[in-house]
């Protein structure tokens, strides 16, 4: 038993520092940084896509021929460590991580063939349509209604929730496509482009000031049957392949230790050992998530495959980035009074107080998201109790 | 990397657990706990002939040379079954001391320990020093004369020998007296665990020049390093017991019915089994990184194994506490393994420093 990386894999670590050094230009970082919400501010996040695409580093899990790397369970442990501990921005996962591996799953070749190039390029900028104001935990309850008239789907509801749907030109959508059957049949999968007559984008403001998630209308929204995923009323199969695959990595447990590393030079110079205990326990618990992410790692290595045990990341990992906010906003003594504005510490015309208060504000604020999105964190629970006590 | 335990470790595992099956149940720990006999001795004969006496010994000294993730396997496993022979007092404080140090008789008192035929103690604390083992009341004069009081002496009553550290001008040393010689007297009672601990005086005790085991510095470095590790031991072994809380309490409510189904199927117990769950993996985590650590001797090893003893002293008492709650009335009865799964925690988060204790050394 070792934690030790091999010779092998130690040069690949510093080719990847090598690129990073090179690529990762400290606009990139401070801009980045700039930003306390979870998802990064499409410009910024798209023009690192854009550099990892040209490297060939964009989608290290995909088939080669749509631009995978082929590299170890270990490899992309250390290419995404490296990129968390050099601070680059994190990648929009919508089309990347989620619509991306499903079409290459389930998709047909024309599907693929024409979708994966533009979700590298850049071209489609997706964003996920699932939740919607009566389906939000219990998903599979989603009545957003897709008919079929000839080679079209016609399509009514709505959707709630959907990240970056003002910036995005394309949608997957659950929809349901029959009702007589047990709600998890009668799901489909379908892809939409967002300039199609009878969709409407209404923002919705979250308590930290900013614009990131929104409510989508759909009213006689004509989609090409052809843009169905898969076979119809399977789409609830594929949602939760999703939603497996959106757990793994969303432990974070990279951009925390960032984080972690910053508070402890704040608390450091405050000199209160309340503060230090708590950042202590913070440094542990954080430790402990790390190697269980490990584990985990080793077990996919071996052959094994992450099951539901991904649902701890998850749970664990979301908590995490909450205290570890929390605690910013701690050290931030009185000056967490101060309205933030949805910029941070440059909302202000003229900054006050310390950098960290204000930041530490919104990103405490932003962050209360993590336990409630990708299943919440009872949802996984839930999903433990079935799956690992077995009741 | 690789985080699975090797073909031996495994079958070292099966071994013990077979082991604790087969031969160390629960009745047979009430019966051990309440003879006169502060341990089983048969069981303490089985051990050394399965070479599990010998086992964290060098192979110079006669021993298998195994390390820390050896005997984390193994206290992982006698903390499910709450094994309370002294293998901690005999085996880790006091034989991998000596093994380590330069003490010239050591290989026969090894050897002694490693067959079963000896027990030695470290006699470390002392009253109202608060985890600080390295400033000492007890002193041992210019004419080798050893005077003070040490408490907490694990096994003391069944020692043969014991090793007292002690300051000699300023310096700490490491000395070996028999328990039988003038001067020594013994205060000795039951812990809430199942075992025994003694309070020892030490009045003008004449220690020989050649049973200084180690002075200054060297004797710092293995005392702490000691520590360190049966530091290690007790946090697997509450790792062991965290399993056992989570396991036994998930059988319990799927058997228990009230309100006309088994209470494991309301959500309100599901989730705090699956947060008891969740805490023993991480506590699992912690203890790999920590025996990885100590394993490679490496510069950081004291601070993870801090980092583990902190964690699992809160999230031990936890699960234990959590596990008597879901036992219902039956929890808090004796006659039930549960409730001393508990007073483990209690007795492992007491040893060598507290959870807040450990936590303050992290930074």
């Amino acid at each position: 038993m070792n934690l030790e990386f091999s010779k092998h894999e130690l040069e690949f670590k510093k080719e990847v520092q090598t690129f990073l050094k090179k690529e990762l230009t400290s606009e990139l970082v401070e801009a980045a940084k700039r930003s306390s919400a979870v998802f990064t501010e499409k410009e910024i996040a798209m023009e690192w896509q854009a550099k990892l695409a040209k490297k060939g580093w964009l989608v290290p899990s995909w088939p080669e021929e749509y631009g995978g790397t082929n590299w170890t369970e270990t490899q992309k442990y250390i290419f995404s460590s490296e990129c968390a501990k050099a601070e680059a921005p994190s990648l929009t996962p919508m089309g990347l991580g989620m619509i991306g591996p499903l079409l290459l799953g389930k998709g047909t070749k024309e599907q693929k063939d024409y979708y994966i190039p533009r979700i590298i390029s850049g071209e489609d900028y997706w964003c996920q349509g699932y939740s919607e104001p009566g389906a939000g935990s219990d998903l599979a309850s989603l009545k957003c209604k897709a008919e079929r008239k000839g080679d079209k789907y016609i399509i009514n509801g709505s959707k709630i929730w959907t990240t970056h749907a003002h910036l995005a030109n394309k949608i997957f959508c659950l929809v349901r496509t029959d009702n007589s059957g047990i709600k998890q049949e009668g799901i489909s999968f379908l892809l939409i482009d967002m300039k199609t007559p009878g969709i409407e984008v209404k923002p919705i403001i979250t308590i930290d000031g900013e614009h990131e998630v929104n409510s989508v209308f759909f009213s006689d929204v004509k989609v090409p049957a052809e843009n169905l995923v898969g076979e119809e009323g399977k789409g609830w199969t594929y949602a939760k392949f999703l939603l497996a695959h959106e757990r793994f990595g969303i432990a974070g447990v990279g951009a925390s230790m960032r984080q972690l590393n910053r508070l402890k030079d704040i608390i450091a110079k405050l000199d209160n050992s309340e503060l230090q205990r708590k950042v202590n326990e913070l440094e542990i618990g954080l430790s402990a998530i790390e190697i269980t992410e490990l584990r985990l790692l080793s077990a996919l290595e071996n052959g094994g495959h992450p099951g539901a045990e991904s649902s701890i990341l998850k749970i664990k990992g979301t908590e995490m980035q909450q205290n570890l906010s929390e605690l910013f906003v701690e050290a931030a003594g009185e000056y967490a009074l101060m309205y933030p504005g949805p910029h941070g510490y440059e909302s202000n015309d003229k900054p006050a107080g310390p950098d960290y208060a204000a930041e530490g504000l919104s990103g405490f604020l932003n962050l209360r998201k993590t336990s409630i999105y990708g299943g919440s964190n009872e949802i996984q629970k839930n999903i433990l109790s079935k799956f690992v006590l077995g009741v | 990397m690789n985080l699975d335990y090797n073909e031996e470790q495994t079958m070292l595992r099966e071994q013990i657990q077979k082991f604790c099956e087969s031969e160390y149940d629960f009745y047979k720990r009430e019966e051990i706990v309440k003879s006169s006999d502060d341990f089983d001795k048969n069981a303490w004969n089985l051990f050394a002939e399965q070479g599990w006496l010998s086992m964290p010994f060098s192979e110079e000294s006669g021993g298998l040379g195994f390390g820390a993730i050896e005997l984390s396997i193994l206290f992982e496993e006698f903390g499910k079954a709450l094994v309370i022979e002294p293998y901690l007092a005999t085996v880790v404080l006091s034989g991998t001391l000596l093994d380590k140090s330069n003490y010239s008789g050591k290989n026969e008192l090894i050897e002694k320990i490693g067959s079963g035929e000896m027990h030695i103690s470290l006699a470390y604390a002392e009253v109202n020093k608060s985890y600080d083992y390295s400033s000492l009341n007890t002193t041992i004069d210019s004419n080798n004369c050893l005077n003070g009081t040490k408490t907490l002496v694990l096994n003391g009553a069944n020692a043969e020998k014991l090793i007292v550290s002690c300051m000699k001008d300023n310096e700490l040393n490491l000395v070996l007296v028999d328990s039988s010689a003038n001067g020594i007297s013994l205060n000795s009672f039951a812990t809430i665990d199942g075992q025994s601990c003694s309070e020892i005086s030490f009045e003008n005790v004449e220690v020989d020049n050649s049973n200084i085991i180690a002075s200054g510095d060297s004797a710092t470095d293995l005392l702490m390093n000691t520590i360190n590790l049966a530091t290690l031991c007790v946090s697997a072994e509450a790792v062991g017991c965290m399993e056992s809380c989570y396991f036994k309490t998930l059988e319990y409510t799927k058997g228990r019915e009230q309100f006309g189904q088994p209470i494991s199927n309301f959500q309100v117990l599901q989730h705090r089994m699956v947060d008891m769950f969740i805490e023993s993996e991480l506590s699992k985590s912690l203890l790999i990184k920590a025996m990885l650590e100590v394993t490679n001797n490496s510069d950081d090893m004291y601070k993870h194994v801090s980092a583990l003893k902190s964690y699992i002293g809160k999230s031990g008492k936890l699960s234990a506490k959590e596990a008597v709650q879901l036992h219902g009335g039956m929890g808090v009865s004796e006659e039930l393994m549960i409730g001393h799964y508990l007073k483990k925690m209690i007795s492992i988060d007491a040893l060598f420093g507290n959870s807040d204790f450990h936590l303050r050394k992290i930074a």
